[in-house]
C-alpha cells in the first residue's frame, strides 16, 4: 500500500510581537518557472525564529531537483536546523564565544541532517531522495553566525554600509556539482563564518539568484544588486507590504527572463533600540 | 515611488552548456541516413530555439568525420545555431573526429574560465556507423576526460556500426538508434541538454530513457 504523503507545515514567519527595535524582516519565496511548468511544487523552504527583538534566527534550505522527496527534505532541515539552534540559544548562560557559535551552527547542521535521515528511514528510501542545500544564520546586534552546507549565500552590509559576502557558493569547475546535507563530506565541507560587528543590513537566500547578484567565478556581490534591497528593508516601515513588494520583485518578468530556478530570499535591517540593545 | 524591480541592477551571466556532436559523414551514410542526420540537426535547432533560457545556455558545435575531420562548427549559442547540410563521402576517420571534438572542448573551457563564464560539464556527443580498428589511444583518451569529469561522452550507434569498438570508447553504455530514427534522437538530446542547462548549481540530472532507441 502506498504510504500517505506526511503534511509537513510550511515555515513562515510569525513574529509579530510588537517591537520598536532589533532586526526587521522581509521574506519572499517564489516557485521556479520550470517548476510552475511541470506542476512541481517549489522546493525552497525557509524557517526563521526571533528570540529576542534583537536574535534572529534564520535557515533557508534548497531541495535538489533530481530528489524525489526534495521540498520534505528541504522543509525538514531547515524547522529541525531553526530548532536546535533556538534551543541551545535559549539556554541560560549560553556562551557566545566564536568557538561556542560555531559549535552551535554544527550542531544545527547535525539535527537537520539527522532530521533529514529519519524521514528518509521512515520513507524507506535513500537520505539521497531528500537531498537538499542548507544554510543557519545566527545574527545579534554585535555579529553575525553562519553556516553553509551547498550553494546560496549570505551577505551583508557594515555600519558604512560596505557590502561582505560572509558565505558564498563553494568553487567548483562545473555549476551543477556541489555538496548537501545528506552527503557524506557535508559537515566536514560545510562553510562556518562568525563575523564580529554590527551588520545593519543581511540578506540570505537560495541557489537561485546567486547568478543574478554573485560575480562568478570569486562569487563577489554586485553591490548594484543588494545596495536598493539594503535600502529597501532599511527604509521599510511594514514587514508585511516589505514581503509583498519582495515578492512581487522575485515573479518579476526581469527575474524570469535569467532564471527558473526557485527563489527564496530573506532580507533583515537592524535598528535601533530605544534602550539602546 | 519606484519599485525594486526598476532599481536593483543584475548580472547577466547565463551559465553555458556545451555538446559537442561528433558526426559521422562517410561514404556509408550516404542517401537517407545523411539525410535523415541533416533533418535531425533542423529538429534540434528548432526544439532548442522554443526554450527561452536553453536557447541561451546550450552551446552547440559540430565535428564531421569521413577521410577528413572538419569543425563544421565551433561553439555557439542554440540561438544563434544556423544546421548545415551535411554530404556524405570517403572513409571513417572516427578517431580523428573525436580528437579535434575533445581539443575543441578544452578549448571552450579555458575560455569560459577565462571569461569568468559558470559553465556545465561539456558533452561530447557521437553518431557513427562506422567500423574502425585502431583505437586504443584515443578510447584510453576519453575514458581519462570522463573519469576526470573533464566532459560527459555519449556514444550512438547507427546500423552498421561496431557495437564493441563504441563500448571500448565509450564509458557510458553506448546506444543504438532504432533504424534512423534521428528526429526522436535529437529531440531527446535536445530534451537532455535542457534539463541540464537548467539543472540547478549542485546536482546531476538523471537522462530519460530514449525512444529512440534499438531494444
Amino acid at each position: 500500500m502506498e504510504r500517505a504523503e506526511p503534511q509537513i507545515e510550511t515555515h513562515t514567519p510569525s513574529i509579530n510581537f510588537p517591537r520598536s527595535g532589533g532586526w526587521q524582516l522581509a521574506v519572499a519565496q517564489q516557485r521556479g518557472t520550470s517548476h510552475e511548468t511541470t506542476g512541481e511544487v517549489c522546493q525552497d523552504a525557509y524557517s526563521l525564529a526571533m528570540l529576542s527583538p534583537e536574535v534572529l534566527v534564520i535557515a533557508i534550505a534548497d531541495g535538489a531537483g533530481s530528489a524525489r522527496y526534495a521540498e520534505a527534505g528541504a522543509s525538514l532541515a531547515a524547522s529541525a536546523g531553526v530548532g536546535q539552534l533556538c534551543a541551545r540559544l535559549g539556554e541560560a548562560g549560553a556562551a557566545l564565544d566564536e568557538t561556542s557559535l560555531k559549535d552551535i551552527l554544527y550542531e544545527g547542521l547535525g539535527a537537520a541532517r539527522n532530521a533529514v535521515e529519519a524521514e528518509a528511514a521512515a520513507r524507506e528510501v535513500s537520505a539521497h531522495e531528500l537531498a537538499t542545500t542548507l544554510i543557519l544564520l545566527i545574527a545579534r546586534p554585535e555579529l553575525i553566525a553562519v553556516a553553509q552546507v551547498g550553494d546560496g549565500a549570505t551577505v551583508i552590509a557594515n555600519q558604512t554600509g560596505k557590502i561582505i559576502g560572509l558565505t558564498l557558493p563553494p568553487a567548483g569547475e562545473y555549476i551543477n556539482e556541489t555538496t548537501f546535507i545528506t552527503s557524506a563530506e557535508a559537515l566536514r565541507t560545510a562553510q562556518t563564518t562568525v563575523w564580529h560587528g554590527r551588520a545593519a543590513r543581511l540578506a540570505a537566500f537560495s541557489d537561485g539568484l546567486q547568478l543574478l547578484c554573485l560575480k562568478w567565478p570569486e562569487c563577489l556581490p554586485h553591490e548594484a544588486f543588494f545596495s536598493p534591497l539594503f535600502h529597501f528593508i532599511g527604509t521599510t516601515a511594514d514587514e508585511s507590504q516589505a514581503g509583498d513588494e519582495l515578492g512581487r520583485f522575485l515573479s518579476s518578468e526581469r527575474i524570469k527572463d535569467l532564471t527558473d530556478d526557485d527563489l527564496t530570499l530573506v532580507l533583515a535591517s537592524l535598528t535601533d533600540c530605544p534602550d539602546g540593545c | 515611488m519606484s519599485t525594486l524591480e526598476d532599481s536593483v541592477e543584475f548580472i547577466n551571466q547565463q551559465p553555458r552548456c556545451p555538446c559537442a556532436l561528433i558526426l559521422d559523414t562517410s561514404g556509408s551514410m550516404t542517401g537517407r541516413p545523411i539525410e535523415a542526420l541533416n533533418a535531425g540537426l533542423q529538429t534540434l535547432r528548432d526544439d532548442l530555439q522554443n526554450d527561452n533560457l536553453a536557447k541561451k545556455r546550450v552551446e552547440i558545435a559540430i565535428v564531421e568525420f569521413n577521410s577528413a575531420v572538419r569543425v563544421v562548427q565551433d561553439f555557439v549559442a542554440a540561438a544563434n545555431f544556423q544546421p548545415p547540410t551535411l554530404t556524405a563521402s570517403g572513409y571513417t576517420d572516427l578517431v580523428g573526429g573525436i580528437n579535434q571534438a575533445l581539443d575543441l572542448i578544452q578549448r571552450r573551457k579555458s575560455k569560459y574560465t577565462s571569461n569568468g563564464v559558470p559553465f556545465y560539464r561539456p558533452w561530447a556527443f557521437l553518431i557513427t556507423d562506422g567500423k574502425v580498428t585502431e583505437y586504443e589511444q584515443v578510447a584510453r583518451r576519453v575514458r581519462e576526460d570522463e573519469q576526470n569529469k573533464r566532459i560527459a561522452f555519449f556514444a550512438v550507434g547507427v546500423q552498421g556500426a561496431n557495437e564493441e569498438c563504441l563500448k571500448n570508447i565509450s564509458v557510458r553504455e553506448p546506444k543504438m538508434l532504432a533504424g534512423l530514427n534521428f528526429r526522436e534522437l535529437f529531440l531527446w538530446l535536445s530534451a537532455s541538454m535542457k534539463r541540464v542547462s537548467q539543472s540547478k548549481p549542485g546536482e546531476m540530472v538523471p537522462l530519460e530513457k530514449g525512444t529512440w532507441e534499438a531494444v
